[in-house]
């Protein structure tokens, strides 16, 4: 419970802020979105590892940094070389985010399916 | 036994309210990020109807180009400043550099390079609406008629001849200072003076005789009144006090030499 109202406080004040602070300058707003999307992308990872019973607060703040400096280089690089590199991480990133979407979707899709198994059982055994 | 899983629970418990802290940070800036991009995305007004990477591109390019320009024009504006700091410097320093600067003021003004003021007329030259017309197809007859309530290059023109030959000193369009290099010519439904587009309304500010500059215009029988005739709507005003626009362009000087 105390999770969810940090994160819901902590996304509003951030929206607040966010409102009232100066726009960017068009050219560096590529590298912002980019960092968005990598630091989307570790989050739905944070949940689905948290899910597994595998979570790290240091391998997801690491990632939730470095993914996004990482984006943001390599969006760098690509205006450099002319190639649309940050393509290529817009892939990395949405992909793996369906896959924890999908890994999130599944473990909660199969706790509900063993309560609603685990009753039939119950009403079963009653009615015997 | 029991110490030491207390102690271990405690631990635990810190290293939770780390962890929410730590998460708590991470969604504030994911939200902040994510609120200030797209502040920024509306501000630049992109419309995503029509996408396609080579115009995707072009636009961006328009957009970093006219970002570079706005940042060269504010540092040109501070060096400008620095420079008028200089000057000042110097010129209080000793009376033969106060003199020069005097000079180079004066010669600045004449050019148009400085801010004026003084009393002068203020005209205001706005599109007519004309009446729609019923029966009229839309034939080259339609886009006179239609044509005659627009103001023209010629009209601006026409104008500005009229108030230079009635003694006016300093005239600006729309902010775009008049000085002896300018040019004004027809861009579509727009107008370009000195190779900046203007649109309706034309404010026409000019410094001089206020009595005269009225007179040349609204005189009857005089190009104002052939052009209120026609269908523009017009509006001049005497004033006490104006301030015409410094020119912003720079006077080319590669082909002329001075005769000895």
């Amino acid at each position: 419970m105390i999770y969810i109202t940090i994160i819901i406080i902590s996304c509003i004040l951030g929206v607040i802020l966010g409102i009232n602070l100066p726009t960017i300058s068009y050219t560096y707003s590529g590298y912002l979105a980019i960092a968005i999307v990598a630091a989307l992308d570790s989050v739905f990872g944070g949940i689905s590892s948290s899910l597994n019973k595998n979570f790290d607060i240091k391998i997801f703040v690491s990632g939730f940094f470095g993914n996004a400096i990482l984006a943001m280089l390599l969006t760098y690089l690509g205006e450099k070389l002319n190639v649309d590199i940050y393509l290529a991480a817009v892939i990395v990133f949405v992909g793996r985010m369906f896959n924890n979407l999908g890994i999130i979707r599944r473990y909660y899709v199969d706790l509900w399916s063993k309560k609603a198994i685990e009753k039939n059982r119950q009403k079963v055994k009653k009615q015997n | 036994m029991i110490i030491y899983f207390l102690e271990k629970k405690c631990k635990e418990a810190i290293n939770l309210k780390k962890q929410y802290l730590i998460i708590g940070i991470l969604c504030f800036l994911i939200a902040m990020g994510i609120s200030i991009q797209i502040k920024t995305v509306k501000s630049w007004n992109t419309s995503t109807s029509m996408q396609s990477t080579a115009e995707n591109k072009l636009k961006d390019s328009i957009f970093k180009a006219k970002e570079k320009y706005e940042n060269t024009y504010q540092e040109l504006q501070d060096t400008l400043k620095q420079l008028e700091e200089v000057r000042s410097t110097v010129a209080n320093s000793s009376s033969e550099a106060g003199k020069i600067e005097a000079q180079i003021s004066e010669i600045n003004k004449l050019l148009g390079y400085t801010e004026v003021k003084g009393k002068g007329i203020e005209i205001e030259v706005k599109d007519g609406t004309p009446e729609k017309m019923e029966g009229y197809e839309y034939n080259d007859e339609y886009v006179n008629y239609l044509s005659n309530y627009m103001v023209h290059d010629g009209d601006l023109k026409e104008i500005v001849n009229e108030l230079f030959n009635a003694g006016a000193e300093a005239i600006s369009i729309n902010g775009e200072r008049i000085v002896s290099t300018s040019s004004i010519s027809c861009s579509g439904n727009i107008i370009k003076v000195n190779n900046e587009k203007l649109g309706s309304p034309y404010k026409i500010k000019a410094i001089g005789l206020p009595d005269n500059l009225y007179g040349a215009l609204v005189r009857p029988g005089g190009y104002l009144e052939s052009m209120e005739y026609a269908g523009v709507k017009i509006n001049v005003e005497k004033k006490d006090n104006i301030t015409v626009n410094k020119y912003t362009g720079v006077y080319s000087q590669e082909y002329i030499n001075r005769v000895e």
